[in-house]
């Protein structure tokens, strides 16, 4: 059980690994708005595809 | 505005017929507009719909109508002309909404009207990002903010505007405001607080499951020190940086002698911790690192959540000044120069055009008009202005084009010291006292001295264990499930008024109406549609009242005057030509050789002298006559909503006192309050005399409850106990109201009580399966048999079922909406 000894430091500086990177996400702005990016998530893909292709499409002319 | 959560909108696979496709309303009578959208044809309602759901399917952009999950607003006016927005060109006005980058761009910040969905985010960006010298675009639709980042040198910003509006949206700076920026700042605190929280409570978690396992099957000495060691560390960067919230609030009401809920959390979070840490240095005793990682979680969890719900599209920054145009025309010599607002001075000659807000209170020195004052009044008819009149600021000049000078700065207008009214009316909001602080006071009480009875008894019986025992009381009498109580029922009554269309503004909203037995409606636009309607129709010669009408509807098609609008969903008689729009007086037409004359009674007797005098009742009266010849009086009046006297008489079977009081000083309100059966009613008030009303009511112990709609109960509205704003309430209004409904129905009050009734319930029986846990468990603690994986289990488990239960009333509930089910 003496690997605990090495085990449990690593899972702390995981933890404060995820810490910061979440803290980092935060201030950076990527939580401030919750609304827009839980629907873009689910539509972005089918929607963009759609206006890319019409776009590369009007470029091509 | 609905979210992204409501189902999306039935509009795609099955349009109704007879609504339009871009906006939802329905399409008037006689109107054949329609577009080709998704490979079918779609009914339009107006113009300005067709000309937006045009230039989206021009672009390619047409696959929004599928993705959106709400109607847009439909266009307010005319199509975006860039040259209404050359004033923002100017640097210096740029710069109050813009700053410059390191790379040489722009980046400007907009403020979005009118963005119903998440789709709507996507068409502007996309439209935006098209345009040649934009880097980027995006929207932010919490906050219905536009950040564009462009290259001057390729784009005006004036161009960014007219693109929006093009798209039907409204858009203005985004000016910076100190409520606004700490709002955000917040929000970003609660979020970090919340997510050090989580990641903390894994951890803790995973390692109590080890102690405890431990306790139960034995664990070697060396390794549980490592673990409390190490939950030691991960605990006191939670204690310290998530949960001091709950100990700045706490230490600021103990010094104002309040007792709050935050004090039995933190004297909870606060012990557990210290006695934690205790034992982890003398390396005896318990910890309760978990539990008290827990506790804080659920509990910003809960606080979260609610306050989500309640700040989603969020509108109490705004100011009265807001509605005013940024821009105005100014005399300078010969010409009119655009000046930014803030640089007109007084004395200055002004150019008010038709449709315009009026910028500034001024002296009209040219011109003849009529301005709208329902900021003022609440009333929607209009009031002839000519030379010599002052008009004010904030009202809406509507016919014709005006002069004037300058009479005040913005501080001294009318609409200014409206503004103040209505923070003086925040200011004495009277506060409520919550149920859950109230339980918080004796709480408090109650766990001190049953410690202190401990600790005594413990002392003469076994001194050794006295500590330990009497901290195992405090931590299992923890208030999680009390302090959780109360947020948890709100955030979730607040979900399910939301998707009935009720939006719910502030903390303590949902309280204050459980306990309001007295209502106060305004009448124009909150009784009534505040649109003028035709009533009666007094033919005069032999023609028919069908042509009669027809005739009116082609005269009035000409014409901007409110009363046009009752006048639109008519046939129009054809022919009708030359028409002329006499200010103030009515309008004048030809048809074929014959010439007709529609308006003011001494407008009409010109053309026909024996025209008789308007039957006299309470209607709004019109004539039309032709060559000596009157045709009839029409009679309008402004039309109550269907659902007016069903809200009425279910507020008082719900046991409201209801009363009327209006800004209209007519015999109208008398009328309707009589057909209301209201016996207590009061006429031609100002915002000023409402708030004296309402503050008096206060003052005899009532809890008061205000519905209105206009910026002129924006004052009222913000002192009110407890305030609702119906749909297409003035924006400033939207503002101060607890409540806002969107569904444009009145007996969403009705629902939001029943909501706020049933909520409170929720409360009482959370609190009171709270104290009973706690009843039952602290004795238990207090004689020594509880360990502590068993008070965190039960901690839990309480918890849970608070949630639980006030996930209850998140569900439709048929049963309490009785009879009156509309939504």
């Amino acid at each position: 059980m003496d690997s605990l000894y090495l085990l449990v430091p690593i899972a702390m500086a995981f933890c404060a690994i995820t810490i910061k990177l979440l803290l980092w996400a935060i201030n950076n702005g990527q939580y401030d708005d919750m609304d827009k990016e839980a629907w873009r998530i689910l539509a972005e893909d089918e929607f963009s595809s759609q206006s890319e292709e019409s776009d590369s499409q009007r470029e091509s002319f | 505005m609905t979210s992204a959560t409501v189902s999306r909108i039935e509009a795609g696979p099955q349009p109704a017929l007879e609504n339009c496709y871009h906006c939802g309303e329905s399409v008037p009578a006689g109107t054949h507009l329609s577009l080709h959208i998704d490979g079918q044809e779609r009914a339009m309602c107006c113009p300005g719909c067709r000309a937006v759901a045009q230039l989206i399917c021009d672009n390619d952009l047409a696959h929004f109508y599928q993705q959106r999950t709400a109607y847009n607003d439909r266009p307010t006016s005319e199509q975006g002309n860039t040259d209404d927005y050359r004033i923002y060109d100017d640097p210096e006005v740029l710069k109050t909404f813009s700053e410059a980058n390191a790379n040489g761009e722009q980046v400007a910040y907009f403020l979005l009207g009118g963005v119903t969905c998440a789709a709507c985010t996507w068409l502007i960006e996309h439209s935006l990002n098209r345009c040649a010298g934009v880097i980027s675009a995006c929207v932010n639709l919490q906050q219905s903010k536009l950040s564009v980042c462009f290259q001057p040198e390729h784009i005006q910003v004036r161009q960014i505007f007219s693109e929006v509006r093009a798209l039907g949206y409204q858009v203005r700076p985004f000016q910076q405001h100190a409520q606004r920026e700490q709002l955000a700042r917040e929000n970003r605190d609660e979020l970090r607080r919340l997510g050090v929280a989580g990641l903390g409570m894994m951890q803790v978690g995973m390692f109590a499951i080890a102690l405890h396992a431990g306790d139960l099957q034995g664990i070697d000495h060396n390794h549980q020190g490592l673990l409390r060691w190490t939950s030691l560390l991960v605990a006191s960067f939670v204690v310290l940086y998530a949960s001091r919230p709950f100990f700045i609030n706490a230490w600021r009401h103990a010094l104002r002698r309040t007792l709050v809920m935050d004090l039995p959390v933190s004297l909870a979070i606060g012990l557990a911790w210290l006695a934690s840490v205790f034992a982890t240095l003398t390396g005896s005793g318990q910890v309760y690192f978990d539990s008290v990682v827990m506790f804080t979680f659920f509990l910003l969890l809960g606080r979260f959540l609610e306050r989500k719900a309640r700040l989603d599209q969020d509108t109490g920054w705004l100011q009265a000044q807001d509605a005013l145009p940024d821009a105005v025309s100014v005399r300078k010599g010969n010409h009119w120069a655009t000046l930014p607002r803030t640089d007109v001075a007084v004395g200055d000659q002004i150019l008010i055009a038709a449709g315009d807000a009026v910028p500034i209170d001024a002296l009209v020195s040219k011109g003849r008009s009529a301005v709208r004052e329902d900021a003022f009044n609440g009333e929607h008819q209009p009031r002839t202005v000519a030379e010599g009149d002052t008009v004010f600021a904030g009202t809406i000049n509507i016919e014709s084009s005006l002069q004037a000078r300058v009479l005040c700065t913005y501080r001294d207008s009318r609409l200014a010291e409206l503004q103040r009214s209505i923070d003086r009316g925040q200011a004495h909001k009277p506060a409520l006292v919550r149920l859950a602080d109230r339980v918080a006071s004796w709480f408090i009480a109650a766990i001190l001295l049953i410690s202190m009875i401990t600790w005594l008894i413990w002392h003469q019986l076994a001194p050794e264990q006295a500590f330990w025992i009497t901290l195992s009381v405090l931590v299992i009498s923890c208030p999680c499930a009390l302090a959780l109580a109360t947020p948890a029922a709100l955030a979730s009554a607040a979900g399910a008024l939301r998707r009935r269309g009720i939006i719910i503004r502030t903390e303590d909203a949902l309280e204050s109406l459980s306990q309001s037995r007295h209502i106060i409606f305004d009448k124009t636009g909150t009784l009534t549609k505040a649109e003028l309607a035709i009533d009666r129709v007094v033919t005069l010669g032999n023609c028919p009242e069908r042509q009669v009408l027809a005739i009116a509807a082609a005269l009035q098609a000409h014409s901007r005057h409110p009363i046009s609008k009752a006048f639109k969903s008519l046939t129009m008689a054809n022919g009708v030509d030359q028409v002329h729009y006499n200010v103030g007086a009515g309008l004048q037409g030809k048809q074929g050789n014959k010439t007709y004359r529609m308006g003011s009674e001494s407008f009409c007797r010109v053309l026909a002298p024996n025209l008789p005098p308007a039957p006299s009742t309470d209607l709004y009266w019109v004539a039309l006559c032709g060559d000596r010849q009157p045709l009839a009086w029409i009679g309008l009046c402004d039309k109550l909503r269907p659902e007016a006297t069903d809200t009425v008489r279910q507020s008082i079977a719900d046991g409201f006192s209801v009363e009327l009081l209006t800004g209209d000083s007519s015999g109208n309100g008398a009328l309707l309050a009589h057909n209301l059966g209201l016996h207590h009613y009061a006429c031609g008030l100002s915002p000023e005399q409402k708030m004296a009303h309402v503050k008096a009511l206060q003052q005899s112990g009532t809890v008061v409850t205000m519905v209105g709609d206009g910026l002129n109960d924006a004052p009222v509205l913000s002192l009110a106990d407890v305030s609702f704003a119906v749909a297409d309430a003035a924006d400033l209004a939207r503002a101060q109201a607890d409540f806002v409904l969107y569904g444009d129905d009145l007996n969403l009050i009705h629902v939001a009580h029943e909501k706020a009734r049933q909520c409170r319930r929720v409360m009482r029986q959370n609190i009171s399966w709270a104290l009973t846990y706690n009843a039952c468990a602290i004795p238990l603690a207090a004689m020594g048999f509880v360990p502590p994986w068993l008070a965190a289990v039960g901690m839990s488990a309480s918890s849970l079922f608070v949630v639980l239960n006030s996930l209850r009333l998140n569900r439709e509930n048929n049963s309490g909406a009785g009879q009156v089910d509309h939504g």
